[in-house]
């Protein structure tokens, strides 16, 4: 057993150092003007992408009901992301308009009925992806990898297509979040680099 | 330039070779930070290590040799930017006591946990870009770790919507 204590807890100094000198940097004089008047602001895609996928995991938890306990815990962190979202957009952050992205129902009605086939939705597809391909790359929507036309959203027939197109979604989530944190501000930054951290650590569970 | 980057093997992560660059600010604090995590953390594997069985030594080792890669890439980086690397404390003390494979594991869960907050720190605390994706990449490796000894541990659910919080 390790006996001597020599600092408090351990990493407790690196994190804590970090979190006061956060403080710091977000007032600091570099932090630009809170709203940019003429262009939309950078975070309202971020957004919208969350909600994409909460969407997504939404509709392939209704077409795939046995992946529900595998997927909930993750489309919860996308629905937690989105709200951070939110709050960092302040003002600016439009309201949830026509997807069930905000809500904690898992049931939504987008046109996927839970027991049959997707409407329209070729029987012959693996994946509902224009090029078919079974490993699930995102061809269809870059941000989301679950194709999506006129208010619909076609889900992989099999679990194992669906669960592999939200695997590419979540890396191509990861990296435009993270590419996104490094021009943000300190606060942004912060906030951008967390939701890649975790749309990663998704590619894991989903593997 | 010729110096290592810090390992860039985060999924869907991009990757660039910092180098310094005179309009940044922040990066040596920055990476002191995430530095010290790192000397902590590589210390806490000793201790996983030595409680964590047989079956989970690879693991284990694959870990330890990811931050003492990240520890040596990060000491060369803040050389280069012009600080003198932290170094590492003689002894750290354990946030509980490990006896077993469970507790090693959560005591792993525990490290990554700590390096994510460092680094994700270290992403706020400098504006330069290629210090920024660094400390993403760390951040992003950690908070993958941290969900793969959370599914060794059976721990659901495995992920966190914001590793280092």
């Amino acid at each position: 057993m390790v006996a001597v204590a020599r600092r408090s807890v351990l990493i407790g100094g690196a994190v804590g150092a970090g979190l006061l000198a956060a403080g710091c940097t977000a007032g600091g004089p570099s932090s630009p003007a809170p709203t940019t008047p003429a262009r939309p602001d950078p975070l309202l895609a971020e957004l919208a992408d969350e909600r994409r996928l909460v969407a997504g995991y939404d509709v392939t938890i209704a077409r795939h009901p046995a992946l529900r306990a595998r997927l909930t815990a993750v489309r919860d962190d996308h629905a937690a992301h989105a709200a951070a979202l939110v709050t960092a957009l302040g003002p600016a952050a439009p309201p949830s308009p026509t997807t069930p992205a905000a809500t904690d129902s898992p049931d939504v009605s987008s046109g996927v009925s839970p027991t049959g086939s997707p409407t329209g939705s070729p029987t012959g597809s693996p994946t509902g992806s224009p090029t078919g391909s079974p490993t699930g790359s995102p061809t269809a929507s870059p941000s989301t990898g679950i194709e999506s036309s006129g208010g619909r959203t076609r889900v992989p027939v099999t679990p194992a297509a669906a669960v592999a197109a939200l695997r590419a979604a979540e890396r191509a989530a990861a990296s435009a979040r993270g590419t996104a944190a490094l021009t943000a501000t300190p606060d942004r930054a912060r906030l951008l680099a967390g939701i890649s951290a975790s749309e990663a650590s998704h590619v894991a569970v989903l593997a | 330039m010729t110096a290592p980057a810090p390992t860039p093997t985060g999924p869907g992560t991009p990757t660039a070779t910092p180098s310094p660059t005179p309009s940044g600010t922040g990066q040596v604090p920055a990476l002191q930070a995430g530095l010290a995590a790192e000397h902590a953390v590589i210390w806490g594997y000793g201790v996983v290590g030595a409680h964590a069985g047989d079956a989970l030594l690879p693991q284990v080792r694959d870990a330890d040799d990811a931050h003492r890669t990240l520890r040596d890439d990060t000491v060369a980086l803040v050389a280069r930017y012009g600080g003198t690397p932290v170094a590492t404390e003689p002894e750290y003390a354990l946030p509980f006591p490990v006896t077993d494979r469970g507790s090693a594991l959560r005591l792993a869960v525990h490290l990554e946990e700590g390096a994510a907050a460092a680094w994700r720190y270290a992403v706020a605390a400098t504006d330069d870009v290629a210090v920024r994706r660094a400390a993403l990449v760390a951040l992003s490796d950690a908070a993958v770790r941290a969900t793969r000894w959370r599914l060794a541990l059976h721990t659901s659910p495995a992920t966190v919507p914001f590793p280092g919080d």
